[in-house]
């Protein structure tokens, strides 16, 4: 089986059988979602290590999933749980200082950016995020999340909407 | 910023100022490989089920509830964002009234505030939901615009059919019917209605929540509710489920009990898999007890349940409990067809 030309269920079936490199191939497919889940919740600086925690709770739990096909609501679930124990635990949100605590640094109007998308609904931000942040197209994201193709486009025309509303006209 | 759908939606077109976001944010971008992976675990076993009895029954703090005959509300006046005639429509495939007055095919009018729209057999008429969307009444279907404003918008479907489609933030857009109210949470869903009142929801994007008797059904795309007559809305069930389980959860909502092996209630935790994540975690707040901790442990085997949210607190319906769950089962049951 190649790793590019697998299907996910194929992947999460392999990793159940204890492979490793199909392991990194559902990596490839989906830090990029995972990260902007936790973007969404947690300071930049520790998004990185929150990803590597979701990563390795989902390599030592993945014999759970029954369904191999479920697995991208499934990672982002944990995604979601695992960056809001993150936050609750460690740093509140509100402290964006913390966001500049990546290599190399953002300028200060890109923390600004990425606050505005925190304060809109939650629905929105995780879209926006994969969009704005990740790159991904939509389509790229309806496949990594699961979502159907119609509700992430609503969740970016809303998103996006409000954002400006947010930013003033400013991107 | 440009309304550019493409360049947003697959970078087809051409947006600058999304453009200039993306190189704005890009910095965020995760690049990071993956790091080794420990050393696996054993599968962690299923937990086994624990029935316990809670002492006495909790009262269900329904979640999200805003009750389905709160039908006196009275709407702000219209402005702002809101339609201010109305809303308009265009009739097609036979004839409609509109407060009485003939609405031919292929001719449009304004259904007023208080007014109603009534299709005629073979007539169907696309209703403009001021800027939102748009609601399809079927043939010998009657509609009344109940009020418009900038907090809500607001139809009652006496009889007959529709299909709505709205992009708006949630509880804007709230259909009445005679035993519920299904309030928008940023979807698309077909309804029916019988001349009885019975309410048929099926939710095809997004999801709605059907109100009523103090009760709320959470029902996401996939899934359908039926509400009937003096009881509420029903438990959701996947539209795809087998007849068995459908037959049962009917039966349920009936108020049909049984010995457990035989209850409806005991066939829906033995037939619910990790599909029905949305049925169960419903009928958490339909039931008490050891049937209540019967459906948290089957939850809790096919669906995850995140750490801060406790078995005590779940099985005594505690509402943030049940709340956090229910966000957390939400990207499973965003799982596309």
């Amino acid at each position: 089986m190649e790793i590019r030309d697998a299907s996910v269920a194929e992947l999460v079936v392999a990793v159940q059988g204890g492979s490793r490199i199909a392991f990194t191939g559902l990596y490839e497919r989906f830090h990029r979602v995972v990260h902007a889940v936790v973007l969404a919740r947690v300071h930049a600086g520790d998004a990185g290590d929150v990803v590597q925690d979701v990563f390795a709770d989902a390599w030592a739990k993945l014999a759970t999933l029954r369904e191999p096909a479920a697995f991208p609501g499934w990672i982002l679930a944990m995604a979601r749980n695992r960056a809001t124990d993150h936050a609750r635990r460690r740093h509140p949100i509100s402290d964006d200082t913390a966001d500049l605590a990546v290599a190399p640094p953002p300028t200060s109007e890109a923390a600004a950016a990425l606050r505005a998308i925190r304060e809109l609904p939650e629905t929105y931000r995780e879209t926006l995020i994969m969009r704005l942040v990740e790159g991904l197209t939509g389509p790229e994201i309806a496949l990594r999340t699961g979502m159907t193709p119609d509700s992430v486009r609503v969740h970016l025309h809303r998103g996006i909407k409000l954002l400006r509303e947010k930013l003033g006209g400013q991107p | 910023m440009s309304d550019d759908a493409d360049y947003l939606w697959d970078k087809s077109g051409d947006d600058p100022e999304v453009a200039g976001l993306e190189r704005l944010l890009g910095g965020f971008a995760h690049q990071a490989p993956l790091r080794a992976p420990p050393p696996r675990r054993r599968r962690a076993a299923f937990i086994a089920v624990s029935v316990v009895v809670v002492a006495a029954a909790v009262v269900i703090a329904v979640l999200l509830v805003r009750r389905g005959d709160e039908r006196g509300v009275q709407l702000a006046a219209v402005d702002g964002g809101a339609a201010p005639d109305g809303f308009g429509f265009q009739v097609s495939g036979g004839a409609a009234l509109c407060d009485g007055a003939a609405a031919h095919a292929g001719s449009a009018g304004t259904l007023r505030v208080g007014g109603w729209l009534e299709t005629e057999v073979g007539a169907t008429a696309v209703v403009q939901v001021a800027d939102i969307g748009e609601v399809r009444l079927k043939p010998g279907s009657r509609l009344r615009l109940v009020g418009t404003g900038p907090g809500e918008h607001r139809l009652e479907l006496a009889h007959g059919r529709l299909s709505a489609r709205v992009t708006a933030p949630p509880r804007l857009f709230v259909v009445d019917t005679p035993v519920a109210a299904a309030v928008d949470l940023g979807c698309a869903y077909d309804m029916e209605v019988d001349d009885a009142g019975q309410t048929h929801l099926r939710v095809t994007s997004g999801a709605v929540s059907l109100e009523g008797h103090g009760q709320a059904s959470w029902v996401p795309w996939g899934h359908e509710v039926i509400a009937v007559p003096g009881r509420g809305p029903g438990t959701p069930v996947r539209s795809d489920a087998p007849a068995v389980l459908r037959d049962a959860l009917a039966r349920f909502d009936a108020g049909e009990g049984g010995g457990w092996s035989r209850s409806p209630l005991g066939i829906v935790v033995d037939e619910a898999g990790g599909q029905d994540a949305v049925t169960l975690w419903n009928l958490l707040t339909r039931t008490a007890g050891a049937d209540r901790a019967a459906v948290f442990a089957r939850l809790d085997e096919v669906a995850i349940r995140p750490e801060w949210v406790l078995e005590e607190d779940v099985l005594a319906a505690q509402p943030q409990a049940l709340e956090s769950w229910r966000e957390s089962l939400e990207g499973t049951w965003n799982l596309g067809p």
